[in-house]
């Protein structure tokens, strides 16, 4: 029972400290809705895979939300025709490259400014690469989760030299050409009369609550997992796990992915392990973390086939491996 | 027919439980604010975002329940939502409910033991300012530790008054007339509460102070050779000299409110 009271406190600290930082990360990306317009954002994308995926890894900066909150966004681009290599950069790069994560990142470590440039210098990096390796496959449908797949295929399976005679499908004439009858327009009409019935605000309110609420759902879960861990798991066995610096590296990447903690504050709780564990190995957490995780990955599943997170998964565990074991090698 | 109608009402519902987690949630900040339970969860730093925090929901709850008063309900499809609808916010309400039902606890010694009480808890974060200008009868139990870590040499220390306060420990490695004099260190939030600890040496056996009782204890520091439990492996024991405490007058204190040190 005492125990149980402990996971309750834990809990709720975890609850209390994160909650700003959730609000605040609400706040701006449903502030984004005014700012920026997604078409003007696609248009303005490089076409080159490696620039592509780049840029993708950098969109994070405009929408700072953790890895809970970027697989709609990224969902969001797909539907608006973003290449899929862009978006797994956006991806895997937004819940780390974004202002408010680097600012918390910052008040946790901020004696130790390695750790801050570094983190986000190997993020950067590995979504750039992973990136650039989905750009290889130009066929979006085999990397897709099928009925997310259907959603676009109208456009995917259209090619360019086909006559628009011969396209399957239900059309509309108008203006002298025929407009696919498909999700993209009624989507395009939906938001069109959303536009016209509501102002901008009730848009701005309604979608604050509503990713308020899913991703407070998201972090009562998460928090509730990692304080469960505290208590119940004695830090001894995880200290146990990682003795030297490879074992180091590996266990706090393991943890990192039971614990599945919002990127906006998983350096706080990283500093928790910072007396007892390498600055290699807080760096594979503070970057391994906010990619994969058990809860980010049920959220993937809603846009990737089971195959395709699984490589990105290997891809992304092996390079963070890499990187901060070359940095604990250096530093 | 009976089917639609109970989908309706489950769709009049979650409006409502959208309004009434976010209500609950910003009282349940502005409890912890005002009642100055925030300092048993984060440290002191992040009051004003808790507190700025708390007056957002609790505003976002009130202008959401009075729009399904007037029955503006706007439809957002805009979002995809990825729970099941009214999850997220069930959750979040039945949270906010116990939260504001079950008060925080200050964490115990059980936890201490598990997260390893040490006398060298600070070392690997930059050491801070060295304060020599200190007197040691004014050094709080963060603070000698923190000197002791700067400069580790016992026997430099022997003969200086000590008052400190903190929490019983009792750890097995210690011969049975020492206490663990403890207190937990704060740098962010409960989550990473860490022990520190400054053996005490008493006249009596260390049954008559039981654990997790409070004390304020005056005394001198004594340079001592005393067994220490390896951080890692925990079943190997070594000898080691240490800075203790030789206790003169010990006062029982209730819990105090804010029972940790903050970094």
């Amino acid at each position: 029972m005492n125990q149980l009271h402990d996971a309750f406190t834990l809990f709720l600290s975890l609850l209390v400290e994160a909650m700003p930082f959730l609000l605040l990360g609400v706040l701006l990306s449903s502030s984004l809705l005014f700012l920026i317009s997604e078409k003007q954002l696609i248009a303005k994308l490089p076409k080159n895979p490696i620039l592509g995926s780049l840029a993708g890894s950098c969109i994070g900066f405009l929408f700072p939300v953790c890895e809970c909150g970027n697989v709609p966004v990224a969902r969001r681009l797909l539907l608006s025709r973003v290449p899929p290599s862009v978006a797994i950069s956006f991806l895997l790069a937004a819940p780390t490259i974004n202002p408010i994560v680097i600012w918390s990142t910052w008040i946790a470590f901020g004696d130790r400014p390695n750790i801050v440039i570094f983190r986000v210098l190997f993020s950067g990096a590995i979504a750039t690469i992973v990136g650039c390796v989905f750009s290889i496959q130009s066929d979006t449908r085999f990397l897709l989760q099928t009925s997310f797949a259907k959603r676009l295929q109208p456009v995917v399976s259209v090619t360019s030299n086909k006559s628009p005679l011969l396209q399957s499908g239900t059309f509309l004439l108008g203006a002298g050409k025929s407009i696919p009858f498909d999700d993209s327009l009624s989507r395009e009409i939906k938001s069109d009369k959303i536009r016209k019935s509501q102002s901008k605000w009730q848009l701005f309110f309604t979608n604050l609550l509503a990713e308020f609420s899913e991703l407070g759902g998201m972090l009562v879960f998460g928090s509730a997992i990692a304080a469960t861990i505290q208590v119940f798991v004695p830090r001894e066995i995880i200290l146990s796990l990682g003795q030297d610096t490879i074992t180091s590296i590996l266990a706090m990447m393991l943890l990192a992915a039971v614990v599945s903690i919002c990127s906006t504050v998983d350096s706080f709780f990283a500093l928790s392990f910072a007396a007892t564990f390498t600055s290699g190995s807080l760096l594979a957490f503070l970057v391994f973390g906010p990619t994969i995780d058990i809860k980010s990955v049920g959220l993937m599943a809603s846009i990737f086939k089971p195959k395709i997170i699984i490589y990105i998964f290997t891809l992304v565990a092996q390079l963070t491996f890499i990187f901060t074991l070359t940095y604990s090698y250096f530093f | 027919m009976r089917s639609s109608s109970v989908q309706n009402r489950k769709k009049n519902l979650f409006p409502w439980l959208e309004g009434l987690s976010l209500l609950a949630w910003g009282v349940l900040l502005l409890k912890y604010s005002f009642t100055g339970q925030y300092k048993l969860l984060i440290h002191p730093n992040y009051f004003s975002l808790v507190l700025g925090s708390g007056i957002v929901l609790l505003v976002l709850g009130i202008v959401k329940i009075k729009s399904i008063l007037n029955h503006r309900q706007p439809n957002n499809s805009e979002h995809i939502s990825l729970f099941p609808p009214g999850l997220g916010n069930s959750l979040l309400l039945i949270v906010a409910i116990a939260g504001l039902l079950i008060p925080p606890k200050v964490l115990t010694s059980q936890t201490a033991i598990k997260r390893g009480v040490g006398d060298l808890p600070l070392t690997t974060i930059q050491p801070q300012a060295f304060r020599t200008a200190s007197k040691p009868e004014e050094r709080s139990l963060i603070e000698w530790i923190r000197t002791i870590n700067a400069y580790p040499e016992p026997d430099a220390y022997s003969g200086q008054p000590a008052k400190i306060t903190g929490f019983v420990l009792h750890l097995s490695e210690l011969p049975d007339d020492y206490i663990m004099l403890s207190r937990f260190v704060i740098t962010c939030c409960a989550v990473d509460a860490y022990p520190i600890g400054i053996p005490v040496k008493l006249d009596t056996n260390r049954s008559n102070y039981p654990v997790d009782s409070w004390l304020t204890i005056e005394g001198m520091a004594i340079a001592e050779t005393l067994p220490v439990k390896d951080r890692i492996e925990t079943n190997t024991i070594t000898e080691k000299r240490s800075v203790a405490i030789k206790a003169q007058a010990i006062k029982t204190i209730p819990t105090p409110a804010d029972p940790y040190s903050y970094r």
